[in-house]
């Protein structure tokens, strides 16, 4: 049995797991910078290097304790490690810091894509799940859908030609003063208010698989600047409807064309009430298994990149200890 | 002190360098100087203990440059330092870049008033004022300044000074116009002096930026992802 040490320190959740080769979760911690940047609207750099620094070994040992590990000796086979994308100031520190477990435990270490991660969170959930599996990618940072064949084996088949559907959360969430980031606030006040009370245009209706989400937002903008009489809730909730609408197509049109076991949501959005509900609707409703992660699967965590780091082991995949962070690493390249 | 074995590492300029002792035997390696930090430091690492014939389980002391400097460039190799650290149980002693220049400085034969000088960007310099004589003694506690007013103080009272330090190589027509100041080479904060303080009571680490990150408020939302 294989046993893998993840790291993850892409934006601002420091991040350290223990996972074996039968994707059984032995640990996962993740501490969160984020109360630092509320004020600012977004994750500032600079704060979320400082704050990695001084956490990245306080949270691997306590990965290690948690999963029954020596510090000094453990049985682990690999270090695996978000190389990118991401901020570069963050991706450095968890980089650095596996690079020396590695060297000390003289193991190898194995350099995973964050979103490449991302697709692993359903397996850790459901160990025997039957492939293929179309996946929606979701995050602050990233709209895809992705085609997988099996672990590690995947094809973009669709993704946003301008801003992530997180980004629009954040930025209509700024824009009604809900703070950062955008996406729980307004998932809460969507709940209380009445969609049908503003009608927002649903982007990308075309035949393709890619999405857009930066009209959108600035059709809230408009739409709220034109009624200021207009309930927050009810933005939220217009708002909500035009975004999951517009996934929830893309994600039909993907299922009308491939052939899958199963279709399944990743990344921070993922944890979208709404969205969730329209998946399993639309599983229900093709006949497939909906892989919907538990909320801490769906967010940034270390267990994902261990998992997708296991599988790079199998391969014989080793990472160098030369490597090098990539912030804009895409996903097409990851073979 | 009774330190047999111990690793340096050195990231708070654009070079990254390393040292390691083992016994009598030392030996310093300039790893790159152009900002690989991540790239060069764990490799240089894992090249030199084998040179040695040593594992890093062998480390008794890890010091490390904790700042002023580069802030990716320190992060890197404070990552790297608590890691390996915590993996062997070797102690860890951290040091400044200032200090280190002061004490290579002192072991290049300088002696009197030094202003160790590294390159803090943005227009600014980090600066601590040592005295050298038979000790290295700190006279100041580290600052952020502007170049131009350390020349002006300088060249207004007078008294003799040596400067060193990237922050020199960075702004040199400004410090050579300092009457009675003499620019010493000592760019990068040398890691054999780092060994000579390897000694000291390893303890925890805290990384010294002298800068708050609200300076930068060039902040950016996920998007940047």
């Amino acid at each position: 049995m294989s046993v893998v040490l993840g790291i993850e320190t892409s934006c601002d959740e420091t991040a350290a797991a223990v996972v074996d080769d039968r994707w059984r979760v032995h640990s996962s911690v993740v501490e969160s910078s984020i109360d630092q940047h509320h004020h600012f609207g977004g994750v500032v750099p600079e704060l979320a290097g400082r704050a990695h620094v001084t956490t990245i070994v306080p949270v691997v040992r306590a990965a290690l304790e948690s999963a029954g590990l020596d510090v000094g000796h453990p049985a682990i086979d690999a270090v695996a490690v978000t190389a990118g994308p991401g901020l570069i100031g963050s991706l450095l520190v968890g980089l650095a810091a596996a690079k020396a477990y590695a060297l000390s435990w003289d193991v190898p270490l194995l350099t995973v894509n964050h979103l490449e991660g991302h697709l692993f969170a359903p397996l850790l959930e459901t160990p025997d799940l039957a492939w293929p599996v179309l996946t929606l990618l979701v995050s602050g940072g990233h709209t895809m859908l992705v085609y997988q064949r099996g672990p590690g084996v995947h094809e973009v088949i669709g993704e946003t030609i301008d801003d992530a559907a997180g980004e629009a959360y954040d930025k209509v969430a700024r824009w009604l003063g809900l703070g950062y980031p955008g996406g729980p606030p307004i998932d809460r006040l969507a709940g209380a208010g009445d969609a049908s009370s503003l009608v927002l245009p649903v982007s990308m209706t075309g035949e393709d698989l890619d999405f857009s989400f930066s009209g959108l937002k600035s059709a809230v903008v408009r739409a709220g600047e034109k009624r200021p009489d207009l309930a927050h809730a009810d933005i939220a909730a217009a708002f909500q409807r035009a975004a999951v609408e517009q996934l929830t197509r893309k994600l039909r049109r993907a299922l009308e064309r491939y052939d899958v076991a199963g279709v399944a949501i990743a990344g921070g959005v993922a944890a979208n009430s709404a969205l969730r509900a329209a998946v399993i609707d639309l599983a229900t409703e093709f006949g497939v298994v909906a892989h919907v992660p538990s909320l801490a699967m769906c967010t940034d965590n270390a267990a994902m990149i261990a998992a997708a780091g296991l599988s790079h082991l199998t391969r014989g995949s080793l990472g160098r200890l030369d490597a090098s962070a990539d912030p804009n690493w895409s996903l097409a390249d990851v073979s | 002190m009774g330190v047999v074995r111990a690793l340096a590492i050195e990231t708070a300029t654009t070079a990254c360098s390393i040292a390691l002792l083992d016994g009598n035997r030392r030996e310093a390696r300039l790893l790159a100087a152009d900002r690989r930090h991540v790239e060069v430091l764990a490799p240089g690492i894992a090249a030199l203990l084998e040179d040695f014939a040593l594992r890093a389980g062998d480390l008794e002391r890890i010091v490390v440059d904790r700042g002023p400097g580069l802030f990716t460039g320190l992060r890197v190799g404070l990552a790297t330092a608590f890691a390996l650290a915590d993996a062997t149980g070797a102690g860890l002693v951290g040091v400044t870049s200032l200090e280190l220049l002061a004490h290579g400085a002192h072991e290049a034969g300088v002696r009197g008033r030094l202003m160790a000088v590294v390159d803090g960007r943005r227009g600014e310099v980090f600066t601590q004022r040592f005295e050298l004589a038979d000790e290295v003694t700190a006279e100041s506690e580290p600052a952020v300044e502007r170049p131009r007013d350390v020349v002006i103080a300088w060249a207004t009272n007078g008294a003799a000074v040596t400067f060193c330090g990237d922050g020199v190589a960075r702004y040199e027509r400004d410090f050579a116009a300092v009457p009675n100041g003499t620019l010493h080479p000592l760019s990068v904060p040398p890691t054999l002096a780092a060994l000579d303080l390897a000694g000291r009571e390893p303890g925890p680490v805290a990384p010294l930026y002298l800068r708050e990150a609200d300076a930068v408020a060039n902040f950016v939302t996920r998007d940047a992802r």
